[in-house]
């Protein structure tokens, strides 16, 4: 009799103690291969500081611009314009901003927010362009990113 | 009796699932960037052609800023080395309610315009702008008796703390306008 129970409560459990080691091998493979290729910025930007900054409350409604200078030395040293995947003319950005409208929800369509990441060297008659181009297609509302100062800017 | 000790409990073992789960966490926390969305806003005016809305604003109900190619300052036409000030003069200039002959007849009309030279650099651009903000974030602020920090704070998303922003807007809009550079 004892010998029976002995044998019917055996359990056939898989080994789990090497599940941790597997977990974290694929941790580390995709921690490596995130880092490896990470998302290409084609300029180098560095934005200005203010104090006074809002953050928009639908953050569906931003679409983004880079000015900057380009990373790589062949393109020269004059600022241009990216949307993040590709350089872009200023004759380009009012087709660009129609587009990334028509993305958005038929009733914010007229509340699209074009985020300027512009870096601190670049003139104002370039950043007056593309608002130029903007208000062509009726894309009004601008953010300027910048980083937030806790000195106050004037001193 | 025998029958019910053969039965086995074939359950998956879910003691790893946390572990899975901090995977995936991990993971994504890595991989995402967040986007920074911080910054100034700004409202652009109309097409140029679109003459349907602007009408001449008064001498008294403009505040002129202008900042050249060499980065110089000039508030109402005088030239300036720095900003100090200008926030106080702002408050002072929206705020008058027709009180003095030179400033604003009330904040509805007020209006500051800010204008660049095609070589002003952005910084000092957002330098100004900034300034012009935080004087209107301060009359808000002051309206409903909070401190420009705790103003910036306040979530539109809650019912209560829109309703105080609201209200501390009212009759104050923020009449900054950018005016085309000039080369």
């Amino acid at each position: 009799m004892a010998h029976f129970r002995k044998k019917a409560s055996r359990k056939t459990q898989i080994s789990t103690s090497s599940l941790p080691d597997i977990v974290f091998l694929l941790l580390f493979f995709f921690m490596v291969s995130a880092t490896i290729k990470p998302k290409e910025e084609l300029l180098a930007y560095k934005v200005p500081n203010a104090e006074n900054l809002v953050k928009p409350e639908m953050k569906f409604l931003i679409k983004e611009l880079v000015i900057g200078f380009p990373k790589s030395q062949k393109l020269g040293v004059t600022p241009r314009i990216s949307d993040g995947k590709r350089y872009m003319e200023i004759k380009d950005i009012a087709q660009w901003a129609t587009a990334a409208k028509a993305e958005l929800p038929e009733n914010y369509k007229d509340q699209m927010i074009v985020l300027l990441k512009a870096d601190l060297d670049v003139d104002m008659g370039l950043i007056a362009d593309i608002q130029e181009q903007l208000r062509e297609v009726d894309v009004r509302k601008v953010l300027y990113r910048t980083s937030e100062s806790t000195t106050d800017p004037i001193q | 009796m025998k029958i019910r000790k053969r039965k086995h409990d074939q359950e998956v073992n879910t003691g790893s699932m946390a572990d899975i789960a901090f995977l995936l966490l991990i993971f994504f926390l890595v991989a995402t960037t967040l986007l920074q969305e911080k910054g100034l806003d700004l409202q652009l005016p109309r097409k140029k052609d679109d003459t349907s809305t602007s009408s001449p604003i008064k001498e008294r109900n403009l505040f002129k800023v202008m900042v050249n190619s060499r980065q110089e300052i000039l508030i109402k036409g005088e030239y300036r080395k720095n900003l100090v000030g200008l926030k106080d003069e702002i408050k002072a200039f929206v705020l008058n309610n027709g009180e003095q002959e030179h400033l604003s007849e009330n904040p509805k009309k007020a209006t500051i315009s800010l204008k660049t030279s095609r070589g002003t650099k952005y910084a000092s651009f957002i330098q100004v702008l900034d300034e012009l903000k935080g004087a209107y974030f301060e009359i808000y602020a002051e309206n409903i008796g909070l401190t420009k920090e705790e103003y910036l704070k306040l979530k539109q998303s809650d019912p209560h703390q829109y309703k105080l922003y609201l209200k501390s807007k009212e009759g104050i809009p923020m009449n900054i306008s950018i005016a085309e550079p000039t080369i």
